[in-house]
């Protein structure tokens, strides 16, 4: 390498990379050596590489490039194959010798090739991968074409073009005028016009002192690293920056401030300086046009502070780094006390390619006042985590769901956090909104370096708070007071909110710090200290309310108030960590015992309940199998007599209460008060009991044996029931209180489907899907025959296909969902197994111009849309008065709505007909309820009633109401938890003056010695399944499908356990035994 | 602690540009933290108060005035760690090795530490340990991590390692195979090629395992000394094309089939090399 004189003769050695096309026919292997890729694994994978190379002479057909950061960070250590850009994400050692030998071929190993996450369908190529696609990588681009350590790689690309063409004129202010035309902003976060700086910086006289240029690449903001992949991956870019920024601003010096915490940007750093210097792009007369220019690397020391410029500069000084008063502005008064001009590592990396390609090209990328890309790290609960460049103004929703792939599990994403410690939270129903300077900061958060961290229903915006806050309070410098003691102030309030010592006034108390420190701090750090606290309130504060009020972290992350996350999901407060202990030493009466106490229902339970606590167990988040819980219960109740169990019964009081509605809300509200000793009366309008239980859920999920049987155990003397009888037709409301009752409690269900209100809807054959399953649970009636349509994704929909498909006369079942099948809110295994039986999916197809199905209708009502308006009517073909048959069209998806899931578009043209002989429509249930609206009861439009959320008082004093009728079509272990309140509830109302208890966090407080787990088994175990019916032995019949798990089984699952309750409970049963201890040593 | 040693230190060092924190961070790479001789000893040297040298060295987290573990464990507490359910690694770390965040275990073995972000924001929950990156870190892993971390972190079995792979090798300029037979080096044919040291040309034999690095002298040169490297066969300097990615002092090359180089750094002591693909041009 030789160090050049002139610009003509390094222009010449330039040329020689530019024309060199030779190699580019070769194909080429690049994969990431940065920090993430070599985290991954990625220098095992260039080992092998080199190794096959060598042992098999490819080196004249195949190159290697070892490259920084190419941002799919998710994907990695994957490799891509040019010239095709063949993408193999997730490499392991061994698939490399068969991606190198196809390479060679040009070809395409098809098995390794990159996919969406649960799609089938392979992307050939780079450009065809959604997260690249929607990108705009003007800057990060370049990352991929570089190998950092190796300056002709940079200069191939056409590197130090902009340089040269900056030192080609002698008056350089001309580089200043580019800058500002570009409007280019600043990239560390504040977004003050470059342009502008650089003006200033120029303009300041330092009678022949120096003047520094400061590369600012602390990035102390957690969460975001696009500073470090820069400087990792493309050195030289940052470098030209900086040269060029010099000869604009006439600086002397440059220091890139990197912090320790990235070695490897470090060592690139120092490796292109070097390379550039050995060049004459740095040092004395560079390229002898009579500039000097040096640039050194200045390690930080671990500070979040020093981002600061003003406390950067004192930490070059080697001084402690604390921010000082500005005016003088660096710009004045810098770096030892000269003019100092510091940018950030993304301005300046921005600076080669406004000065090659114009600042009108420029401009014409991003939106107006915020020229050009910006690069954020993606990160968090989202799928393609990684690094992504998009231009300034594009949509969040955009960057999130189509380049980000949405969110990484079953839960939806909530809010994205941008800016870091100075930034805020901007919550989902808000990302329309354009990413760019000033619509951040108008909703309360800012651009920030460009962290955009995603967080979805298992993040605690509280606890999110408090984390940046303890951040924070450990980072301030101390020199302001009410920076120092505000953040700590803060954070101590929201310890006591998470942990459960949170009142109202803390709620006022931080609101009122937060604008204090604010206003009254010196530095930008003390100055946004309090947006984490205050965009989170602005956008979450019922999350707040939650915590102190209910004592409960809806996300399950705040520790104390969630204790075992199985237990605190159980809305019926069961423990199952401790029956799964319980099975796990053999003793199943006591498992019973343990499940009965908080849950009536038991067997019904373990056969229909929707499993929140598998849902939640630690387990299954922290990326293994959640503990079949219900299947052990299913095994507890399955083998022991419920009579182990014995509940209380009170002496008879005189009160009496009415209950409208036997299904399982009413029933357990009923038992609850009897065993108080009230006397209850239950008014079913069916002739049997079971609500929901009998009359809409098949047999072959619970049979009917069981729901008799349990519901047999649940009834006492103080306990009447009045089958036939129907509040509205046999009654009202004044009847019941008037008569006998001193309170009624309401549980009559959701019992009316949703129509689909097109033309020719009550022609014969169609059926609404509660009257389809009612008739044949109840009455014995098959209604459907030959190809059966059912039109809904939900439960009901599922259970109607089902069914249809044991009647005799049916041929065919089809189900049509209008969205895609993940999306189908059924449970995923009911999904499954009527697959298995033979039911056909149809996803993406809706019957035409149908906008509400019961998904939206739930979101819908939870806004207080009004329904009713947006259902347009069509004809539905029929001959004769009876249905033969509809037309559908078929739909993609759209855009995500404010649920976070995509909306279903129709797609003109593609209409379909579809002959039926009978079709359900199952898009849905509500509640028969006009008639309690005229008893004076407050009802919405959705049929549902309403009620105190705490108390389930309705608007009528003395009557309460629970289950699907207030919630809109519910679980049955909601129902039953609806049950649980209400008997709470109206024993209160009943004894007045009863005092309410405080809310406490439901910790476990009993110790259960743990089985003694070895490292293998607990590494080998896997989830129990419990056996299922083979599709030809249930297809026809009503079979229980579901069968229980052997002894054995049911016991080693339980052996799987973390016992999460140990936490809680292990320190208190040993200091427990110490004082025992030390009693005993007292009566002695 | 070595005086000397600290001098030398503060010597290399530009005072004048208020190296502090380079010199206090040399310092610390050498004893793992910041003995309070040190501390005096730079005060003295560089003409600041203590106060001011102790300030910098208690503001900066990068900086312990205790003595820290033989391995270093870092948990990235980053935000994208953070929602990852990082604070769950932490108190597991904090279970098994019974000691809080900062600390080091009573047998000086393994000090636990937190750091606000390691931008690896991509893979958190991400531990770094001896400076060797765990992605996507479970708490069931933990244990895992720590054993691995007390039996060293690159220990590679060369026999049954597929990383580890022969490399014939020989000289760039007359071509002659560099491979002997006769001193054997981790089982295999070893390399052999002259040093210049100490006034005279000695052989110098290294693995022709790739990625071992093990190296037999017979008249071993002092510490950190460039030396330039020969072919014992044409008695000629062995070629530079690149200067060492880690240390910056010129690389010697040697040839690995046609037009291959394998590229070593000629100062004793730096493990940096290069494989470099690309042909080499001899003109």
């Amino acid at each position: 390498m030789k160090t050049f004189q002139t610009v003509a003769a390094f222009n010449a050695y330039r040329a020689s990379f530019l024309t060199d096309k030779n190699e580019e026919k070769k194909p080429c292997i690049v994969i990431c050596g940065g920090t993430g890729g070599q985290a991954s694994g990625s220098n095992d994978l260039i080992r092998i590489i080199k190794r096959r190379i060598l042992e098999q002479n490819l080196h004249d057909k195949l190159s290697l490039r070892v490259t920084g950061c190419l941002g799919f960070c998710e994907m990695d250590p994957f490799i891509i194959v040019e010239p095709g850009y063949n993408l193999y994400p997730k490499l392991k050692m061994e698939n490399v010798p068969k991606i190198i030998d196809a390479a060679v071929k040009g070809e395409v190993v098809e098995e390794l090739l990159y996919r969406e996450p649960g799609s089938t369908v392979k992307r050939y190529s780079e450009q065809e991968i959604p997260f690249f696609q929607g990108q705009t990588r003007i800057v990060l681009g370049q990352n991929q074409h570089v190998d950092p350590i190796r300056i002709g790689d940079y200069l191939k690309m056409g590197g130090y073009a902009a340089l040269e063409k900056a030192l080609e004129k002698q008056d350089r202010a001309w580089l200043v005028d580019e800058i500002l035309k570009s409007k280019l902003r600043g990239r560390g976060g504040a977004g003050f016009m470059t342009g502008r700086k650089w003006e200033m910086a120029r303009n300041m006289k330092n009678g022949g002192g120096p003047k520094y240029i400061i590369c600012n690449a602390d990035e102390g903001d957690p969460g975001a690293y696009m500073d470090r992949s820069m400087l990792e991956g493309n050195p030289h870019a940052i470098i030209e920056g900086m040269i060029i920024a010099a000869l604009a601003i006439g600086a002397s010096d440059g220091i890139i401030y990197v912090r320790t915490e990235y070695p490897l940007a470090i060592k690139h750093a120092t490796i292109a300086i070097r390379e550039a210097r050995r060049l004459g792009l740095l040092g004395k007369n560079i390229l002898g046009r009579g500039v000097d220019f040096e640039i050194e690397v200045f390690h930080g020391a671990g500070a979040f502070v020093c981002g600061e410029e003003t406390a950067l500069i004192k930490s070059i000084e080697g001084k402690m780094g604390e921010p000082r008063q500005r005016p003088p502005y660096p710009i004045e008064k810098g770096l030892f006390g000269h003019p100092t001009c510091i940018n950030n590592v993304e301005t300046l990396a921005n600076v080669p390619y406004i000065i090659n390609h114009g600042a009108e090209a420029y401009t014409k990328i991003g939106v107006e006042n915020n020229a050009g890309t910006k690069i954020f790290s993606l990160v968090g609960k989202i799928k393609n985590t990684g690094l992504v460049e998009v231009p300034l103004g594009t949509p969040i929703n955009k960057v999130v769901y189509d380049i980000g792939g949405g969110p990484v599990s079953a839960a939806r994403i909530k809010a994205i956090q941008t800016g870091g410690p100075s930034g805020g939270c901007i919550p989902a129903s808000m990302f329309d909104l354009p990413i760019d300077y000033d619509s951040l900061a108008k909703a309360g958060s800012i651009m920030g370096s460009g962290g955009m961290i995603v967080m979805d229903e298992n993040t605690c915006m509280v606890d999110v708070a408090k984390y940046f806050m303890s951040f924070l309070k450990d980072e301030s410098c101390g020199k302001c007071f009410t920076c120092r003691k505000g953040t700590q102030r803060m954070h101590e309030i929201l310890e006591d909110i998470t942990e459960g010592r949170g009142t109202p006034e803390h709620l006022v108390l931080l609101e009122e710090l937060a604008l204090t420190v604010k206003d009254t701090t010196m530095c930008g750090l003390g100055q946004t200290a309090a947006n984490p606290v205050m965009s989170t309130l602005r956008y979450f504060r019922e999350e707040y309310e939650r915590h102190i009020e209910d004592k409960k972290c809806g996300a399950f992350v705040c520790k104390q108030l969630t204790g075992a996350p199985c237990q605190a999901a159980c809305p019926v407060d069961t423990e199952p960590w401790r029956y799964v202990a319980m099975v796990e030493k053999g003793d199943y009466e006591e498992a019973y015992r343990v499940i009965r106490t908080a849950n009536p229902f038991p067997a019904v339970s373990a056969r229909v309940c929707d499993r929140k606590c598998e849902n939640r167990c630690s387990l299954g988040v922290s990326g293994g199998e959640a503990i079949a819980i219900r299947a052990i219960k299913r095994f507890v109740t399955d083998r022991v007599n419920p009579s182990v169990y014995k509940p209380q019964r009170a002496r008879k009081k005189k009160k009496e209460v009415a209950v409208i509605g036997a299904g399982p809300a009413g029933l357990t509200a009923a038992h609850g008060l009897s065993l108080i000793g009230y006397g209850v009366t239950i008014y079913e309008a069916e002739n049997q009991p079971g609500g929901m239980l009998t009359c809409s859920l098949p047999a072959y999920r619970l049979p009917r044996d069981i729901v008799e049987k349990e519901i047999k155990t649940l009834l006492n003397p103080n306990i009447k029931i009045e089958y036939g009888r129907a509040l509205g037709k046999d009654m009202t409301l004044q009847d019941l209180l008037n008569d006998r009752f001193d309170a009624v409690f309401l549980s009559i269900g959701a019992h009316e489907s949703w129509r689909l209100d097109l033309e020719n809807e009550d022609v014969e054959g169609i059926f609404p899907s509660i009257q389809f399953l009612k008739a044949f649970n109840i009455r014995g009636e098959e209604l459907a025959r030959g190809h059966v349509g059912i039109i809904g994704g939900g439960n009901s929909a599922v259970d109607a296909a089902r069914v249809a498909l044991r009647q005799k006369d049916v041929t065919s079942v089809s189900l049509f969902y209008r969205r895609t099948r993940e999306e189908m809110p059924a449970y995923e295994e009911e999904i499954d197994a009527a697959l298995e039986e033979g039911v056909k999916v149809e996803t993406l197809i809706s019957p035409v111009k149908i906008h509400v199905r019961q998904e939206d209708i739930e979101a819908a009502l939870k806004e207080g849309v009004e329904l009713e308006t947006l259902v347009t009517p069509i004809k539905i073909f029929s001959k004769e008065g009876r249905i033969i048959g509809i037309e559908c069209i078929k739909n993609r998806l759209g855009e995500v709505d404010a649920t976070g899931r995509r909306r279903p578009v129709p797609i003109p043209g593609s209409e379909f007909r579809v002959e039926l002989d009978t079709l359900i429509v199952a898009i849905g249930e509500k509640p028969k309820s006009e008639f309690l609206a005229s008893m004076g009861l407050d009802v919405n439009r959705g049929g549902r009633l309403k009620v105190d959320r705490k108390t389930l008082e309705t608007s009528l004093k003395g009557v309460f109401a629970g289950g699907d009728l207030v919630t809109g079509p519910n679980t049955v272990i909601d129902a039953i938890a609806a049950g649980k309140k209400a008997a709470k509830s109206i024993d209160r109302f009943l004894q007045k003056g009863k005092i309410e208890k405080a809310a406490a966090p439901k910790l476990p407080s009993t110790y259960i010695e743990p089985a003694v787990i070895d490292e293998t088994e607990a590494q080998t175990a896997r989830r129990a399944e419990p056996a299922v019916l083979a599709p030809h032995e249930r297809v026809k019949n009503f079979r229980e499908v579901t069968l229980v798990l052997p002894e054995d089984k049911a016991r080693a699952e339980c052996r799987r356990c973390l016992r999460c309750d140990l936490a809680f409970t292990r320190d208190k049963s040993a200091s427990q035994a110490a004082s025992h201890t030390i009693e005993g040593a007292k009566h002695d | 602690m070595d005086t000397e040693n600290i001098l030398e230190i503060i010597k290399r060092s530009d005072k004048n540009r208020g190296a502090i924190i380079a010199i206090l961070e040399e310092i610390q790479a050498t004893y793992t933290y910041l003995p309070e001789a040190a501390l005096r000893l730079v005060a003295e040297e560089t003409g600041h108060s203590l106060t001011d040298i102790y300030g910098v060295a208690t503001f900066y987290k990068a900086f312990s005035l205790k003595p820290r573990g033989k391995h270093c464990i870092s948990v990235c507490l980053g935000t994208a760690c953070h929602v990852r359910g990082a604070q769950a690694i932490v108190d597991e770390f904090k279970y098994e090795l019974k000691i809080a965040p900062g600390g080091t275990t009573p047998d000086n073995e393994i000090s636990l530490e937190t750091v606000n972000c390691l931008g690896a924001c991509a893979l958190g929950p991400t531990v770094v340990a001896d400076g060797h990156y765990f992605p996507h870190v479970t708490k069931g892993e933990v244990r895992e991590i720590i054993a691995r971390t007390k039996e060293e972190m690159e220990k590679i079995n060369t026999e049954t390692d597929d990383r580890i792979f022969r490399l014939p090798l020989s000289c760039p300029l007359c071509k002659a195979s560099l491979m002997d037979p006769d001193h054997p080096l981790d089982g295999h044919p070893s390399v052999r090629i002259d040093v210049s040291a100490n006034g005279r040309k000695n052989p110098l034999r290294l693995s022709s395992l790739y990625g071992s690095g093990a190296v037999a002298m017979e008249d071993p040169v002092p510490l950190n000394q460039v030396s330039p490297l020969f072919c014992p066969h044409c008695d000629e300097e062995l070629p530079s094309f690149s200067i060492c990615p880690e240390c910056g002092s010129p690389m010697a090359a040697l040839l690995v089939r046609a037009g291959c180089a394998w590229e070593i750094c000629t100062r004793r002591g730096c493990r940096g090399h290069l494989l470099n693909l690309n042909q080499i041009n001899l003109s």
